[in-house]
């Protein structure tokens, strides 16, 4: 019986987890910047090599910003990323307040439905980028299984931002969170699944809001290492903070 | 290319393809006879200038293996003596170019030798003799018919009972010279390594531009990629030949009275071959022809020098960055160039005017990070609120949480502003921006328009 493996042996691997426990990641998670949060994300963080789900109706509630701590963390692993079919814009200087180096940030916009699914999948085979953010209004379970499997083989961080109607399907991605405006101009965060047991919890994140502008910022592009922006003519701005 | 074919010379089947050789057609017969054996087979007649012109886009090639090529009318040489250690030895160096020369649908006969006509003999004999050292290679020789000879000192040979090299070598000298000929005596010694056999180096053409006739019409994205990549091939060994890397390479589709240019763009400096045939392809796929290709041309105009990197000291970021490289280009090829780019910062009071989407082959301007509350996502163009009761509406009342902030600038370009970023935007502005709150909780970035009619505008996300 020596050559039979012990179930302690299976027990120990990285990628077996316990229903009352959380998983450890065989690649080290990314910290999402949230003490609170990290704590209950399997690794202590964003998960690398697998796909992240994160439901929400509509932009300006913070949902980049709970990413961006991340994505600073990317860059300055000297890594790329790169937006698939974001909603809008990017707006060059709000990113570079965050601390972001735009040389390094790249913006897919497929001009058609199902070239984004293949975009995805290009950027997470090549597995050289730092993180690749996704956004699509419809995608179906067979889809979403396909990301998971193409983001498995990489060391990328990959985000799939879909609406929160998705929330009642199956999903394959190992980490799901549902998006809402919180109280107080909070980020409320729901983990609808993760590598563990599930949590009941629900998270409210004091994500940067416009009205904390200054604080996050400054120390942003301190981090960063560039000089904080010199203050604009005050004659011509002026800026009331409720 | 149809199938079966084959090539005719003076009225005989020079050489088939793999159909016509299995339709029994075999070398030396004739013509009508062939297309008794195929009624259906293509007969070409055989085109020097285009064999020669192959080989010349061969030589091309050759120059991701070595540097130092020759060619005669019919072989193509190449001194691997000064890269057996690159490669790991005469195996490596020959498998590779065997998988080059198949990725291009050429069927070679290879051989190598330490003398140059040596080689080329065995290689024409249809022997694949691999032999680095001069014994063997002697060995190797002895064997060979007098058929490798010129034609006239062969017949001379076949009267006196000689049938192998070894045979005529058996003959005394003098004898020999008196009835074959000084020439095809030197030319023997020559082979065997007892004269020089000196031979010119192949001049690369300074110039990138080659013409591919294609035997017959094509009109699929496969059917050109396939043909295509002979040239892709080719650009890739003149480069490295010149230890040089392009950005763009231009590929012009022929038809018969018009042309296609496909120019295909490259992130960063290249000169690797399956990044050229990826780009390619995607292009390809997404091509109408308007008419069957005939021929095909392709030409770089800018060549920059690009050290060869050392294969030792490469380093993970160099690979990461190729990697990107690929990828980015990748996606631009098969989605359109102005689908993949980088927001830029650009020095300008607009707040539409202070981003920019450059596209990758354009250098990043300098501007300032924004240094007061600007959304991560800008609505272009914006869009239009109604006013409620006095307060700006969407879905419900916006509630005002910081502002106005007054932004004014732009008179100098008042009416001239679009040539840059394409749109109708700006020039002169005046307006006082808020930072609202929307019922469902979402944080907008909106400003009322000061300047007549006025009215207000959502610009923003505060994701």
């Amino acid at each position: 019986m020596d050559s039979a493996v012990s179930l302690d042996d299976v027990l120990a691997r990285p990628d077996v987890w316990r229903g009352n426990h959380l998983a450890s990641a065989a690649l080290p998670a990314i910290p999402s910047g949230f003490a609170q949060l990290d704590a209950e994300l399997p690794g202590g963080g964003w998960p690398r090599g697998a796909l992240t789900e994160i439901l929400s109706d509509c932009a300006g509630v913070g949902e980049c910003s709970l990413l961006m701590p991340a994505l600073r963390q990317m860059q300055r692993e000297g890594k790329w990323s790169l937006l698939v079919a974001p909603p809008y814009l990017p707006y060059g200087p709000a990113w570079a307040a965050w601390g972001i180096d735009l040389a390094r940030l790249a913006v897919v916009s497929p001009p058609h439905r199902g070239d984004t699914l293949w975009a995805v999948e290009q950027a997470l085979a090549s597995g050289a980028l730092g993180s690749v953010w996704c956004w699509t209004t419809r995608s179906d379970t067979r889809q979403v299984r396909r990301l998971q499997v193409a983001a498995g083989g990489s060391a990328t961080l990959a985000f799939l931002f879909r609406p929160s109607r998705a929330r009642t399907e199956a999903s394959a991605a190992a980490l799901r969170l549902l998006l809402s405006a919180g109280p107080g101009g909070r980020l409320s965060i729901n983990l609808l699944k993760r590598r563990g047991p599930p949590c009941t919890r629900t998270f409210h994140l004091d994500v940067t809001r416009p009205t904390r502008w200054h604080a996050t910022h400054e120390a942003a592009t301190a981090l960063a290492g560039t000089p904080p922006a010199l203050p604009s003519a005050p004659s011509q701005r002026t800026l009331a903070l409720a | 290319m149809p199938s079966p074919s084959a090539i005719v010379e003076q009225g005989r089947i020079l050489i088939g393809d793999a159909a016509a050789r299995q339709a029994g057609i075999e070398r030396g017969i004739g013509a009508s006879a062939a297309r008794m054996l195929a009624p259906a087979i293509t007969l070409m007649a055989r085109n020097p200038a285009r064999e020669a012109a192959a080989l010349r886009t061969l030589a091309c090639w050759a120059g991701g293996l070595t540097p130092r090529i020759s060619l005669t009318p019919d072989t193509l040489l190449l001194e691997i003596g000064g890269c057996l250690r690159l490669f790991g030895g005469l195996e490596k160096i020959v498998a590779t170019a065997a998988a080059g020369l198949q990725a291009q649908n050429f069927t070679v006969a290879a051989s190598a030798a330490p003398i140059p006509l040596a080689a080329q003999w065995l290689a024409q004999s249809g022997t694949a003799a691999y032999c680095l050292d001069d014994l063997v290679m002697r060995q190797r020789l002895d064997v060979l018919p007098i058929a490798i000879l010129p034609a006239k000192a062969a017949a001379a040979l076949a009267r006196f009972g000689a049938n192998t090299l070894a045979d005529v070598r058996k003959l005394p000298a003098a004898a020999l010279a008196r009835r074959i000929g000084v020439d095809t005596v030197r030319l023997l010694a020559r082979a065997y390594g007892e004269m020089p056999d000196p031979r010119p180096d192949f001049a690369f053409p300074e110039q990138f531009d080659l013409l591919l006739q294609l035997p017959a019409p094509v009109e699929t994205a496969a059917g050109l990629l396939f043909a295509a990549r002979r040239l892709t091939a080719a650009l890739a060994g003149w480069l490295a030949a010149r230890q040089a890397g392009v950005q763009e390479i231009m590929l012009y589709l022929r038809h018969e009275t018009t042309e296609t240019p496909l120019a295909l763009r490259f992130a960063d400096l290249t000169a690797d071959g399956g990044r050229f045939e990826r780009v390619l392809r995607e292009r390809l796929e997404r091509l109408t022809l308007h008419a069957p290709v005939e021929s095909l041309r392709l030409a770089v105009t800018q060549v920059a020098f690009r050290p060869r990197r050392n294969q030792v000291l490469f380093d993970d970021c160099h690979a990461e960055q190729d990697a990107i490289g690929a990828l980015l280009e990748r996606l631009g090829a098969r989605l359109g160039e102005r689908q993949v780019y980088r927001a830029a910062l650009r020095e300008d009071h607009r707040p539409e005017c202070a981003t920019q989407c450059i596209t990758l082959f354009e250098k990043p301007r300098s501007g300032k990070a924004a240094a007061a509350p600007r959304p991560l996502w800008l609505l272009d163009p914006p869009e239009a609120l109604r006013e409620v009761a006095g307060r700006p509406y969407r879905q419900g009342h916006l509630q005002l949480l910081a502002g106005p902030e007054r932004i004014e600038s732009g008179w100098w370009d008042s009416g001239e502003y679009g040539g840059e970023n394409g749109d109708q935007t700006s020039g002169d502005i005046r307006r006082d921006y808020f930072i609202a709150l929307s019922t469902d909780a979402r944080w907008l970035w909106i400003y009322r328009e000061c300047r007549p009619p006025g009215g207000w505008f959502l610009q923003g996300f505060f994701s």
